[in-house]
């Protein structure tokens, strides 16, 4: 199977996989107690105005015909519109989806980068002290949900550095080096945990790695340590972290949506939260949506990652 | 006689672990001369790789080795840096593991993985350091048209892989067990070796490729002089291939000698039960024949001979230290064993079974053992270097003659 055949079919589950997201969080939003249109008069109404309204936004018909109706809008590409606002879900979400977007990826970055080396000195330098430090503060990382560690980055960092903003977004075209600024402590608060998990999957797989026979045969080949560390273990090691890496990144994007409002931050995250308070149906669903596509779509990019560094699976399996 | 190609004397190999000293090879001794095949047969667990992992210094820091000498082409293995040592890994001396699927690195290519021995042992002009090797693995990849990629292929070919340029660009799952082997062949001679110690190369390997490999092995090691060390459980194996051979049981060398010796007359009774569990065609017996017993616990290893729990002619000696006898009569090689029933005071009846120790016996034995320690006192060798003092089953032991030197030279 070539790359494009396998990538459509990815792309073919991958719908399959939305469709039952948003049919899950369809049913669980409506499941939740409490009547949009009845929070959007507020106190004292009389039951005409409230179903006038309820009959308006169509929340009066059998839900498996809301579901249809909104299913099929969206087949056309259309989100629908926020029964609060009336404005579309989709430009919604846009106007929104850059600060968090950009949050997720540093993050990501971040602890890929302290994760990978941390994990393989870990691995190399086993019950010593490197290894003891980085998987304490791998531990922390792991059990310290993301908002806390941005809150202690705001009283430790915020707080003494004034070039670090701690509140709010600033849009990369207002310059890279501000938008930059503005998202850095709440990536690093999103990629701690994450990279916390990714080192400790990385220490594993590097010391189960070290014990394999070609290792050996790497170092009867006169090879240097480093060469052999490098050359021919990294590479094994990182086929198992790679698959988890995707899965894991559900850490990430659920710690940015709690991470936002500890910095201040209107994105996904304050969006989807404004909208569940406020029983806005299309605007969870859209929200939870592009969420559930931005997750599907990194695990795609992950499983080609992991076809090319692990020559024993081909596109599709059969082998 | 020319120096051997390898010279080991006294060889210790132990580790600490939680519940003792585990010495996993204990004061070893051999020789293998240049274009020889020597054999190291004995049971699992009984230190066979582990005294191979000692003399390429690849045992992690577990291990502690100690000997009087492990000398190789007149260098000291044990004490020269470890860069020298990389240089003679895969290079003057290689290795060839058991497992094919788990020694070849599955997401390297083939050629590459012979390539690397090349470039690094060889005389082609591509860089090797850390960087440049690097970028070739993650981002160029090997040039087709480089000179340690053409010997790759080269070398495919001379171990008998059909379209090796296509091969080369394979990845090890994409090949069968048995060329995967030959695979490991080609990679243990890119670095023209002059002593390959191939450690139960066939034991993962069907029985029906088995012969091949083992020829592919002795061939190429006779077609380039190459000395080979092979270790093995397998005693059909050592008797079609090996010159010479050691029999190790629970980390010694019980027997040493010319491969027709050690199967037509054997001294000790390790050896001796040995052959006998050989299944023969031929055979009336209904049950095959087996050692009793099991191998002693090696942690904490008590002194004498670490057979005796198992073995039909123990007598009262068998708790003393060990020492070598020679026997005589071997017209091929030295042929060394360590048991005393060879004592030469000592009785032994036609069964084999010891009739009487007379005092002699015992007073030499113990002048032989006092000698050893003395010449290990001031030799500054190690302690246990029994294995290469000299006792000939008929003769005197001469402790002087020992002392003097210091470990003996021409013993094979």
């Amino acid at each position: 199977m070539g790359l494009r055949e396998y990538l459509l079919k990815r792309l073919v589950h991958s719908v399959f996989v939305m469709l039952f997201v948003v049919t899950v969080v369809f049913a669980a939003v409506r499941s939740i107690p409490g009547d949009p249109a009845r929070l959007m008069l507020g106190g004292d109404v009389d039951t005409a105005t409230l179903e006038a309204l309820r009959a308006e936004l169509g929340l009066n018909q059998p839900l498996y015909i809301q579901y249809f109706r909104w299913l099929r809008r969206l087949l056309t590409g259309d989100l629908g519109e926020s029964i609060r606002t009336g404005e579309p879900v989709l430009g919604s979400i846009v106007q929104v989806a850059g600060p968090t977007l950009s949050i997720a990826a540093l993050g990501m970055v971040i602890a890929l980068v302290i994760a990978i080396p941390t994990g393989i000195i870990s691995a190399v330098k086993r019950y010593e002290i490197e290894d003891y430090l980085s998987t304490t503060i791998a531990f922390f990382g792991i059990s310290m949900p993301a908002f806390w560690i941005g809150i202690v980055l705001v009283l430790v960092i915020g707080v003494n550095v004034e070039s670090i903003p701690t509140f709010g977004y600033t849009p990369i075209d207002e310059g890279i080096s501000p938008w930059f600024r503005s998202i850095l402590l709440p990536s690093f608060a999103v990629g701690f945990p994450y990279g916390g998990i990714l080192m400790r999957m990385m220490r594993s797989s590097m010391l189960e790695v070290l014990n394999e026979d070609y290792m050996r045969t790497a170092r009867a080949k006169g090879l240097s340590s480093n060469l052999v560390l490098f050359k021919h273990g990294l590479q094994n090691a990182l086929i198992p972290v790679v698959t988890l890496a995707g899965i894991f990144l559900a850490v990430v994007l659920g710690g940015v949506v709690a991470v936002e409002i500890v910095f201040g931050i209107r994105g996904l995250g304050r969006l989807l939260i404004g909208s569940i308070n406020r029983r806005d149906f299309p605007l969870i669903q859209g929200t939870v949506l592009l969420i559930a596509f931005v997750f599907v779509l990194a695990n795609i990019v992950v499983d080609l990652l992991y076809t090319m560094i692990n020559p024993r699976i081909k596109y599709g399996g059969g082998d | 006689m020319t120096d051997p190609l390898l010279d080991v004397r006294g060889l210790t190999t132990s580790f600490e672990t939680g519940q003792g000293r585990l010495t996993a090879v204990d004061d070893i001794t051999f020789q293998i001369e240049e274009g020889e095949v020597f054999g190291v047969v004995g049971e699992s667990g009984s230190g066979k790789s582990v005294t191979a992992l000692s003399v390429m210094r690849l045992l992690d820091d577990a291990g502690t080795v100690e000997a009087d000498e492990v000398r190789f082409k007149g260098t000291d293995l044990l004490s020269v840096s470890e860069s020298e040592m990389r240089s003679i890994r895969g290079g003057e001396i290689s290795m060839i593991f058991q497992d094919p699927m788990t020694s070849l690195n599955p997401v390297m290519t083939i050629g590459e993985q012979i390539a690397e021995v090349v470039r690094h042992h060889g005389d082609v002009g591509e860089r090797t350091g850390f960087w440049s090797e690097m970028r070739r693995k993650y981002v160029t990849g090997t040039s087709e048209g480089s000179r340690s990629w053409q010997r790759a292929v080269e070398l495919l070919e001379t171990v008998g892989i059909p379209e090796p340029e296509k091969r080369a660009t394979e990845y090890p799952h994409q090949l069968s067990g048995g060329m995967r082997q030959r695979v490991v062949i080609a990679q243990a001679l890119a670095g023209d070796p002059s002593l390959i110690i191939a450690d139960e190369p066939t034991t993962a390997l069907d029985v029906s490729i088995e012969a091949q490999i083992l020829n592919e092995i002795l061939e190429l090691s006779e077609e380039f002089g190459i000395s080979v060390l092979l270790i093995t459980h397998d005693l059909g194996v050592v008797r079609e291939t090996c010159d010479r051979v050691a029999v190790m049981y629970a980390s010694e060398f019980m027997e040493t000698g010319h491969v027709n010796d050690i199967f037509e007359d054997p001294h000790h009774p390790y050896t001796e039960g040995l052959l006998a569990s050989i299944p023969r065609i031929a055979d009336e017996r209904e049950w095959l024949s087996v050692i009793e017993g099991t191998v002693p616990d090696l942690i904490d290893k008590p002194s004498g001979c670490p057979f005796r729990d198992r073995c039909d002619y123990a007598f009262e000696l068998c708790d003393r230290p060990l020492v070598e006898y020679e026997i005589e009569g071997s017209a091929l090689e030295t042929h060394t064993v360590r048991c005393h029933r060879e004592n030469e005071h000592v009785e032994v009846d036609d069964s084999g079974h010891v009739e009487s120790v007379p005092d002699e016996a015992v007073a030499a034995l113990e002048r032989r053992i006092e000698a050893e320690s003395a010449r290990d006192a001031d030799g500054g060798v190690s302690p246990t270097a029994d294995a290469s003092a000299r006792a000939d089953g008929g003769s005197r032991p001469s402790p002087a003659a020992d002392a003097e030197n210091g470990g003996d030279h021409g013993e094979y």
